[in-house]
């Protein structure tokens, strides 16, 4: 196996110059049954089986109730599958750790800790001592374009201010693997284009593997370098879409790309026909 | 399975009592002192107070108190907290007041009341009202302040009057909180009851255990326990068991939590 | 909050106070209550200076006190540590539950009499029934506040590398903060109420015996002085626990 991840050293690199990177992700038949209130049990996902390989941003496409998240959770460990195993870097995962962050819709910010106490909380689980948490927690809120904020508290903070604390907070302990799970459905159109441009500018530079998840077909596209497109309930994986577009990314261009709008399209088409297949069998 | 999981859950409670007259049980045994009769020496009084006439008559006339005083707090007290809720201007009028009265223990009063009311019953009704009226006022006052404005508002609409609004908006909806307020104003009323008859001994229950403990028949006072206890617990009960088909529809709410619902 | 709607707020809250003291002296003025059996307010607030500058009634005060604090703070420890080992453990939770609801409802000052029975008549006593009638808001309070904890912030916590055991320190006991000072709220009045009452039953000195004493004595007077002194505790230690509900919660949204 071929293990050289790859780092941009090129401008406009194509998605095709990105050959067999290492697997870091492995799902393996893994399938998910909920037990409901009383004797009822829902299989919210049936045998899925994906390889995510390092340094990709896939993005898990689908319609509500499509078992997405509960795939995400699997990942993060939070979740235990009923059936299959999923794997990081070839060791089953058993439980959350620091190799693999998340980033949440709902923020999750401690909100008994300011800015500054939420970025650090990582870097001090870990057992940096406390000054060099705290400079290497202020370079991240700089990056993430928070300077200035880091004694105010999450309560004090927009929605699309408390979603860059929860990025910083989840980029400092340095997981491997991002996986984010429709951070920005709870901001307000403008504000989720921002943080869209941001994510990908903070993602050019270390290129980590990101695993995200949304209901958005531009957001899927725009973001991505492959878009995993699944079923309702039970969610199986219905295609998975490679997006060969340049990068780096930039909105303006992207949304006049007759490329781009070709995906969209395409990929729209796939979710309507998921709804429709299941209404007539 | 869950069946077996359901039952067991109901029945939680009365195993935790047995547990509880075990433990008693086995300490007093441990202990072997006059003052600490066994649990079943305790059970045993039981029935020769029950059966007593006079003391039959001291708790009845105690529920009695309990029962008025409370009748008397639900009907003033909850459009008082109503109006509070809905009105800035009452509610500021109040509060102070009320945030001043809160501390102190109304059965204290007692003695006060007392030298004003003389010591019959009026005074302990008296008490028993003022203890009870404060938590009803003030879930009926939080109540009424959570009504949605816009439910009010679409009742407006309707061409419903101000009164209206208030008695077919927002009562019920209020109502959930209003007897989350009745319930801590039930057992308020079950305690201040006894405080001011271990206070002023007259007639009561609480008169009652404090005639056993002078008198040292020990075995009357833990019976006297066991019984009071039963009793706050058999109004509890019973009282959830009202709240709950009265407000089927409501999701439960834990802001001052009074038990495991 | 600026000094200026702060202080406004206070002038509001004094008025119906100021109005009852007046109606209370307007009352004995034009009398409609007799000198005996309603001292005029401002003999009351004389007395009640003269006391608090005498050595006795500040012993009184103390002992009141002490009771009130030891009993509350035993309330606390076992209330926060049971509710949130409830919240946390299914097998403490099916013991706890089921006695929780048992004995919540009871009467715990029934339970004086066996109290003073096993731990005589004078400090533990109350402390005990103190701490047993305050320990339940508090439980209950901290262990509704600790089970719902956002589910997020515990895998938040667990993705940054917090091991298990240490999740309920670092994440459920602050998530639950809020509620748990509610419930100590609720439980430090209760406190104030039920040592006055254990003092006015049976005691030889605090507050609640000073009423009893005045009261047998048919001195009006040193009756009220009691009962405005307990009332005016219960303000103070509950603007102080105000004071630190605000800065313990100073992150969180307002509830």
């Amino acid at each position: 196996m071929n293990v050289l991840p790859l780092r941009p050293e090129v401008e406009n690199e194509s998605a095709s110059g990105r050959k067999a990177a290492a697997a870091m992700i492995e799902i393996d038949h893994v399938s998910q049954t909920f037990q409901t209130s009383g004797r009822q049990s829902h299989l919210a996902i049936s045998d899925i089986s994906l390889t995510i390989e390092d340094g990709a941003f896939v993005s898990i496409l689908g319609p509500s109730g499509c078992g997405k998240s509960t795939l995400l959770y699997i990942v993060g460990g939070f979740v235990n599958p009923t059936e299959g195993v999923a794997k990081v870097k070839g060791n089953a995962i058993t439980g959350p750790g620091p190799d693999r962050g998340p980033v949440f819709q709902e923020f999750a910010l401690f909100p008994w800790k300011n800015v500054l106490g939420n970025v650090m909380y990582g870097l001090r689980q870990q057992g940096v001592p406390r000054a060099e948490a705290e400079a290497q927690s202020r370079r991240l809120i700089e990056m993430v374009g928070l300077k200035g904020f880091e004694n105010f508290y999450p309560k004090e903070l927009s929605g699309g201010m408390k979603q860059r604390v929860a990025i910083a907070r989840t980029l400092a302990y340095k997981p491997a693997v991002l996986l984010m799970d429709e951070p920005f459905g709870a901001l307000d159109a403008h504000t989720r284009t921002r943080l869209q441009n941001d994510l990908l500018n903070i993602w050019e530079r270390d290129r980590k593997t990101v695993l995200f998840v949304t209901h958005s077909v531009d957001e899927a596209v725009f973001l991505s370098d492959k878009v995993v497109v699944m079923t309702r309930a039970p969610g199986r994986i219905k295609e998975i879409v490679e997006i060969d577009l340049p990068r780096p990314r930039r909105r303006a261009e992207l949304l006049l790309d007759p490329r781009y709008q070709k995906y969209v399209v395409e990929i729209e088409k796939l979710i309507d026909d998921t709804g429709i297949a299941e209404l007539h069998p | 399975m869950i069946a077996v999981r359901a039952v067991m859950s109901k029945a939680a409670p009365l195993f935790a009592v047995a547990g509880l007259l075990a433990i008693w049980q086995i300490a007093a045994l441990a202990l072997n002192t006059d003052s600490f009769p066994s649990a079943l020496d305790a059970i045993r009084a039981i029935p020769a107070i029950l059966t007593d006439r006079g003391d039959l008559i001291n708790i009845l006339a105690s529920l009695r108190r309990m029962a008025i005083g409370l009748s008397l707090a639900v009907l003033l007290a909850i459009p008082l907290g109503l109006m509070m809720g809905r009105s800035r201007a009452v509610a500021s009028f109040f509060n102070p007041l009320l945030m001043v009265i809160y501390p102190v223990p109304k059965a204290a009063l007692m003695p006060v009341i007392m030298l004003w009311l003389g010591v019959g019953d009026v005074s302990k009704t008296l008490v028993i009202f003022l203890g009870v009226s404060l938590p009803i006022i003030y879930h009926s006052f939080q109540g009424a302040r959570a009504v949605e404005e816009k439910m009010l508002w679409s009742g407006a609409a309707m061409g419903m009057s101000a009164t209206q609004r208030m008695l077919r908006i927002v009562l019920p909806s209020a109502l959930p909180e209003i007897l989350t307020g009745c319930r801590t104003g039930l057992v308020l009323a079950l305690i201040t009851m006894v405080t001011s008859e271990m206070i002023a001994r007259q007639s009561g229950a609480g008169n009652i255990l404090f005639n056993a403990l002078d008198m040292a028949q020990y075995d009357t006072v833990f019976a006297m326990i066991i019984i009071i206890g039963a009793m706050g617990i058999i109004l509890d009960a019973a009282f959830e068991k009202l709240r709950g088909s009265l407000v089927k529809w409501s999701e439960p709410r834990f802001d001052i939590p009074l038990s495991f619902s | 909050m600026n000094a200026r709607a702060l202080s406004t707020d206070v002038l509001l809250g004094i008025a119906p106070i100021a109005m009852v003291i007046a109606l209370w002296q307007a009352l004995v003025t034009f009398g409609y209550a007799p000198v005996s059996l309603l001292p005029p307010p401002g003999l009351v607030f004389v007395r009640l200076a003269q006391q608090l500058v005498s050595g006795g009634f500040l012993h009184e005060i103390g002992a009141t006190l002490f009771r009130l604090f030891a009993g509350f703070s035993i309330a606390v420890i076992l209330g926060v540590g049971i509710g949130l080992a409830a919240a946390v453990n299914p097998a403490v939770n099916a013991v706890v539950k089921p006695v929780v609801r048992v004995l919540a409802p009871v009467p715990k000052v029934a339970l004086y009499p066996a109290l003073l029975l096993l731990l005589g008549f004078d400090h533990a006593s109350k402390i005990t029934l103190v701490a047993a009638d305050a320990l339940f808001p508090i439980l209950l309070s901290t262990y509704y506040g600790a089970s719902m904890v956002e589910q997020k912030l515990i895998w938040s916590a667990m993705a940054a590398g917090t091991p298990r055991r240490q999740i309920l320190f670092k994440v459920v006991l602050p998530a639950a903060m809020p509620s748990i000072l509610t419930g100590c709220r609720i439980g430090l009045v209760i406190s104030c109420i039920v040592v006055f009452l254990a003092e006015m039953i049976t005691s030889t000195d605090g507050l609640g015996h000073l009423l009893v004493a005045a009261a047998r004595t048919f001195q009006t007077v040193d009756m009220f002085v009691p009962l405005i002194t307990i009332s005016l505790l219960g303000l103070i230690l509950n603007g102080l626990l105000h004071g630190l509900r605000t800065y313990l919660l100073r992150g969180f949204p307002e509830v």
